[in-house]
């Protein structure tokens, strides 16, 4: 079996290697060296990941996104496959000129495990975090047993990425049950993110007059996304269904719904390898309809309304596609994402009755 | 009800609606309220189907309005010009040419109006912003009433957005507040200060009612006295002088922008945070103002000044006397510094100095909350060379933020203590930048939120304690004398010695 390290001798993008024991004083001696620096932290960010190679890829992610978040970065990178237990540490500083005068610099501490990691990872992450600044943990990839009880009642927020996921309805079961023990756990999923600019798009679509005397009598929603983007597109779905009350013809199920009025509602999904994560929304009632729609590598997502009475378009940014981007994005908004609890149970039923 | 908008944002929900400005020809419009609109436009926060209605005297075309305008949004606009958001954007922009006292032209833009609805969809609401030179207010405001535009058809709204000057007494503000409540309710009138807008301005309550260290500190036990200072190192560049020589430093700036920062800083917390639960705290603050309503008063407890030539930045400036078309025998104050004391259980005994000044040595806002010193026990034996107690200061422009002062001991086997900053800012802490203070209040006006806009009381109070300070300067004949300081200095004497008075010194910026 070939073993890919992090980084087989030298490792500029990493820093410095260091013991881990040493790893505070190692820091200390950092500061030290340049004293016009500022040392800026808002949250510790945990990067976790399984992939061969993460630590380097992570390492540039953080130097970009601690442009505009200060953190303490802790970057994980585990391979499980290799059964001898080994542990490597290396430091860094990212600094970004603020103003163009001061240097504002975040810390990051890279870890590279291998073998049986679960209690050895956790007190590695535990001990090096800065106190009293919240905990934000993003797990790239699949889940895995490392996600235990444990971890997640230290987080207060996890961001996971579900499109990456095999099985996503075991996925959001095993947070479910890791996160028994910490009920405030902020969770942060790409895929809810990247409905954003289409629901602020439908609400403001909602605002015509027409459109909201539509509501009781909307027969048709019609989503286009990527393939690979099916969760986006059930998510946006679970949240027209919660917010206008729509109820399951079938349990759990989402080819029909019915509006309070008893009005009969057809979903159609489809899908468009060649566009952005969601392509297009349209919800029709009769003769009126509204729209929002991203083209492939647009930047823009259009927003069009159309009633017997006048027909209305306007643009609003697109959702960032990046993994980085969108962590800045989650991080930007913060909150404690009430919207996305609420319409989870639904989206969940949706996943387990198409599992 | 729109059931989509819940929980999607953490504000009262903007609606669609038709933006009249008058004065749109101006470089209000040009500068601060339409590149406010467009970045709203660009952030996706402007509803879709909002549309503008420049209205002026001046002849133009729509295309010729839109012109004006995109040649301005490229220079100013926060978030540069994207031609594919300005273009569907421009095209809901339109050019309605009327004296402002011509009955004619509001009935031509009131069937304007209806006919930019039946085209668009829209559903009938308005707001319209008053931002014209104040001669015009009253015509405005009678003329828009006589039109009926400031009747909502059912289910709508009608509003108003009065730009500052909100009048130059008492007398002029409280016959303007009548000709605006005779056209429009107070819950629809929007007054607006800008300053109020900014992210700091909106951070103090924040800061004072969400973090529970600091609520209890917040009175005369902790507080030995607190500093407002609005410093501007500009003087009378562009023509201004025209305008501020006929206005002055006290009403320009103190009545309003800084009596409303005092206010946020000294109110009570509010019971709840609708408009009017915020602004009733906010004006008794105002009401509790100790009044100086002699001469002997005033002088004792303001300072007015003009500047002489110096130089500021490295470079020569005139005098206030020797700017552009500032009168050469003027008695208009270009600095005013103020002791002032607010009258409440709270504040007993803390003074609140505050203090505004044209060419000073730098561009700055900032509010300092000065705290008492520790007992003079242990570390801190009082007397020369002491460090000084701790001092909060909210920077409200330029790099907005919070730090906090502290002192500390100085490593080594001696102990000698030294101050030391806590500093938070908000460029280098989030990772989006603060959207212009118009963004924020247009936003709020068009959603009917009126927290950050002042009621008709509070101008209304705040002008009669100012007309005290100007009737004193202007009508007596014990006037305060005009004190001189240098351009590029932080002012004159007597203002460092109104606070000396007190045991106290103005922070350095």
């Amino acid at each position: 079996m070939t073993v890919e390290t992090p980084c087989p001798e030298t490792c500029p993008e990493l820093g410095i290697e260091v013991q881990v024991s040493e790893i505070d004083k190692e820091l200390r001696k950092l500061w030290e060296q340049d004293e016009a620096r500022t040392n800026a932290s808002l949250i510790n960010l945990v990067v976790y990941s399984e992939k061969p190679g993460s630590l380097v890829e992570n390492s540039a992610i953080i130097r970009n996104l601690t442009v505009d978040h200060a953190c303490r970065a802790i970057l994980v990178e585990i391979n499980p496959e290799v059964p001898d237990p080994t542990l490597r540490a290396w430091i860094t500083a990212h600094c970004h000129l603020s103003n163009g005068r001061k240097s504002v610099c975040c810390e990051q501490i890279a870890f590279h495990l291998t073998g049986r990691v679960t209690g050895r990872f956790r007190n590695t992450v535990f001990s090096h975090l800065n106190s009293d600044l919240p905990l934000v943990f993003w797990w790239q990839g699949e889940l895995s047993g490392i996600l235990t009880e444990r971890l997640v009642s230290v987080m207060d927020r996890l961001i996971v990425d579900s499109s990456n996921w095999a099985d996503p309805a075991a996925s959001f079961r095993l947070i479910e049950e890791a996160a028994q023990a910490n009920s405030d756990l902020i969770l942060q999923d790409h895929e809810w993110t990247r409905t954003w600019q289409f629901r602020l798009g439908v609400a403001g679509l909602f605002d015509n007059p027409a459109m909201q005397e539509a509501l009781p009598v909307i027969d048709a929603v019609e989503i286009c996304h990527h393939p690979k983007n099916r969760n986006a597109a059930l998510m946006l779905l679970a949240w027209l269904a919660v917010q206008a009350g729509w109820k399951d013809r079938t349990p759990g199920g989402y080819a029909e719904f019915e509006t309070g009025a008893g009005s009969v509602i057809r979903v159609t999904l489809a899908e468009d390898d060649r566009g952005p994560a969601l392509v297009s929304l349209t919800v029709r009632a009769g003769d009126r309809a509204i729209r929002v729609r991203q083209r492939p590598g647009g930047d823009h997502v259009e927003r069009w309304v159309e009633t017997e009475l006048c027909h209305l378009s306007s643009l609003s940014p697109a959702d960032p596609t990046s993994d980085e981007a969108l962590v800045g994005l989650q991080l930007n908004r913060g909150g404690q994402t009430s919207l996305f609890r609420k319409i989870l149970p639904r989206f969940r039923r949706m996943l387990e009755a198409n599992a | 009800m729109n059931p989509f908008r819940e929980d999607l944002v953490a504000r009262s929900l903007p609606e669609p609606c038709t933006v009249v400005i008058f004065g749109a020809t101006g470089d209000l419009t040009h500068r601060k309220l339409v590149p406010a609109l467009y970045n709203l436009a660009v952030d996706g926060e402007l509803p879709t189907g909002v549309k503008i209605v420049g209205f002026a005297r001046r002849d133009k075309s729509d295309g010729e309005f839109r012109d004006g305008l995109e040649k301005i949004n490229r220079k100013v606009s926060r978030s540069g010009h994207d031609e594919r958001v300005w273009a569907p954007f421009v095209e809901n922009v339109f050019y309605h040419r009327s004296e402002f006292a011509d009955a004619d032209g509001y009935r031509r833009l009131a069937e304007r109006l209806d006919a930019i609805d039946a085209e668009g969809g829209g559903k009938g609401n308005r707001l319209f912003y008053i931002a014209s030179a104040p001669e015009y207010f009253d015509d405005i405001l009678i003329q828009l009433k006589e039109a009926g535009l400031n009747q909502a058809a059912e289910g709508c709204w009608s509003r108003v957005i009065v730009e500052k000057p909100f009048g130059t007494d008492l007398a002029t503000a409280a016959h303007l507040n009548e000709v605006v409540n005779a056209t429009f309710e107070e819950n629809s009138t929007y007054r607006i200060d800008h300053y109020l807008g900014k992210e700091t301005a909106q951070n103090l309550m924040v800061l004072r009612f969400a973090n529970a260290i600091f609520e209890p500190l917040w009175n005369s036990k902790h507080i030995s006295h607190v500093q407002v200072t609005c410093a501007e190192n500009l003087g009378m560049e562009g023509g201004r002088g025209g305008y501020y020589d006929k206005s002055g430093a006290l009403r320009d700036m103190v009545q309003n922008h800084l009596l409303q920062l005092l206010s946020l800083v000294a109110m009570e917390p509010p019971t709840d945070l609708t408009a009017d639960g915020v602004r009733d705290e906010k004006v008794k603050v105002i009401r509790s103002l100790r009044q100086w309503d002699t001469p002997e008063k005033v002088a004792e407890n303001v300072v007015r000044a003009q500047y002489v030539a110096g130089h500021v930045d490295g470079e020569p400036v005139p005098g206030y006397r020797d700017e552009d078309r500032v009168d050469p025998e003027s008695e208009t104050e270009a600095y005013v510094a103020l002791r002032l004391m607010i009258d409440t259980w709270r504040w007993s005994g803390v003074p609140f100095y505050i203090r505004m000044g044209k060419r000073l040595p730098k561009k700055s806002t900032e509010i300092s909350v000065h705290f008492k010193d520790a007992p003079c026990v242990l570390f801190n034996s009082c007397g020369v060379g002491s460090p000084g107690g701790n001092v909060l200061v909210i920077r409200i422009q330029p790099d907005e933020g919070i730090s906090l002062r502290m002192v500390s001991k100085i490593p080594g086997n001696s102990l000698r203590l030294e101050p030391v900053k806590m500093d938070f800012h908000y460029d280098t802490s989030f990772g989006k930048t603060s959207p212009e203070a118009y963004e924020r209040l247009l936003l709020d006006a068009i959603a009917g939120d009126a927290t950050l806009f002042a009621r008709r009381d509070e101008v209304e109070e705040a002008w009669k304690f100012i007309d005290h300070i100007e009737r004193a300067w202007h009508e007596s004949e014990t006037a305060p004398p005009m004190e001189e300081y240098v351009a590029g200095s932080w002012g004159p004497r007597e203002a460092d010695r109104l606070l000396a008075r007190d045991g106290n010194v103005w922070r350095r910026l």
